[in-house]
């Protein structure tokens, strides 16, 4: 899988994070949907560790993985075309 | 405290600009019932708020209203790439255009700058919850 390719994939992961966060909030006793979050938890963990092992582009400040190099300001920047 | 994730919640990729395009959109990053309103109102009103799962919503809806902001913004900065002069003199984008340039600003389309009166925090968790019903909307 490309990094392009992975960084697709994490959106749409993130993005039914955020909607199963949401839902938990409201519905905080909902054993199926704390269970469908555990199970996107563990995708998106196993997801993130393929990127970072492939030398994609770190997603927080907290992952620039090299030690020869600070590519955390590196381009292109989200809004940037060739980001999407 | 908030971290930033570099990369946007739903991915934007304008093909052609279009300033006249934008000077509409930008009422979405600023003006009265846009993204900057939406992510103060909610991560505003939650410091009163006395119910922990309540505060909660509010805390992550309005982080999303923030990633939202930065979605519209992407969009806004992409229709208003290589613009051509007569490009923007012949649109509604020359007024923007002559304070701003091609940067991005929070405002109306109507040119008035983004403004938190459109945005009720009263510290009554039931008001501002009315007041987000309101501002969604959801009240028909």
């Amino acid at each position: 899988m490309s990094c392009r390719d992975a960084m697709r994939k994490l959106q749409k992961i993130d993005f039914s994070i955020v909607e199963t966060v949401l839902y938990l909030d409201a519905y905080p006793h909902c054993r199926q949907a704390l269970n469908h979050y555990h199970a996107l938890i563990e995708e998106q963990k196993r997801l993130k560790e393929s990127m970072q092992k492939a030398g994609c582009a770190p997603v927080c400040a907290t992952e620039n993985m090299s030690q020869t190099e600070w590519q955390w300001t590196d381009g292109p920047w989200p809004w940037h075309p060739e980001a999407n | 405290m908030w971290i930033y994730e570099k990369k946007l919640q739903f991915p934007v990729k304008i093909k052609n600009p279009n300033p006249r395009l934008a000077s509409a959109i930008i009422s979405q990053l600023g003006g009265p019932d846009g993204e900057m309103g939406a992510s103060m109102r909610y991560l505003h009103q939650r410091y009163s708020c006395p119910y922990d799962k309540v505060t909660g919503i509010l805390t992550d809806v309005g982080t999303e209203e923030l990633a939202h902001l930065e979605m519209v913004a992407a969009i806004l900065y992409q229709l208003t790439r290589n613009l051509t002069p007569e490009e923007i003199e012949n649109s509604p984008f020359a007024a923007y255009f002559v304070d701003h340039t091609t940067g991005v600003y929070p405002v109306a389309a109507s040119g008035v700058p983004f403004d938190m009166k459109y945005v009720g925090v009263k510290g009554d968790i039931l008001t501002d919850l009315n007041e987000d019903l309101a501002a969604d909307a959801a009240i028909p």
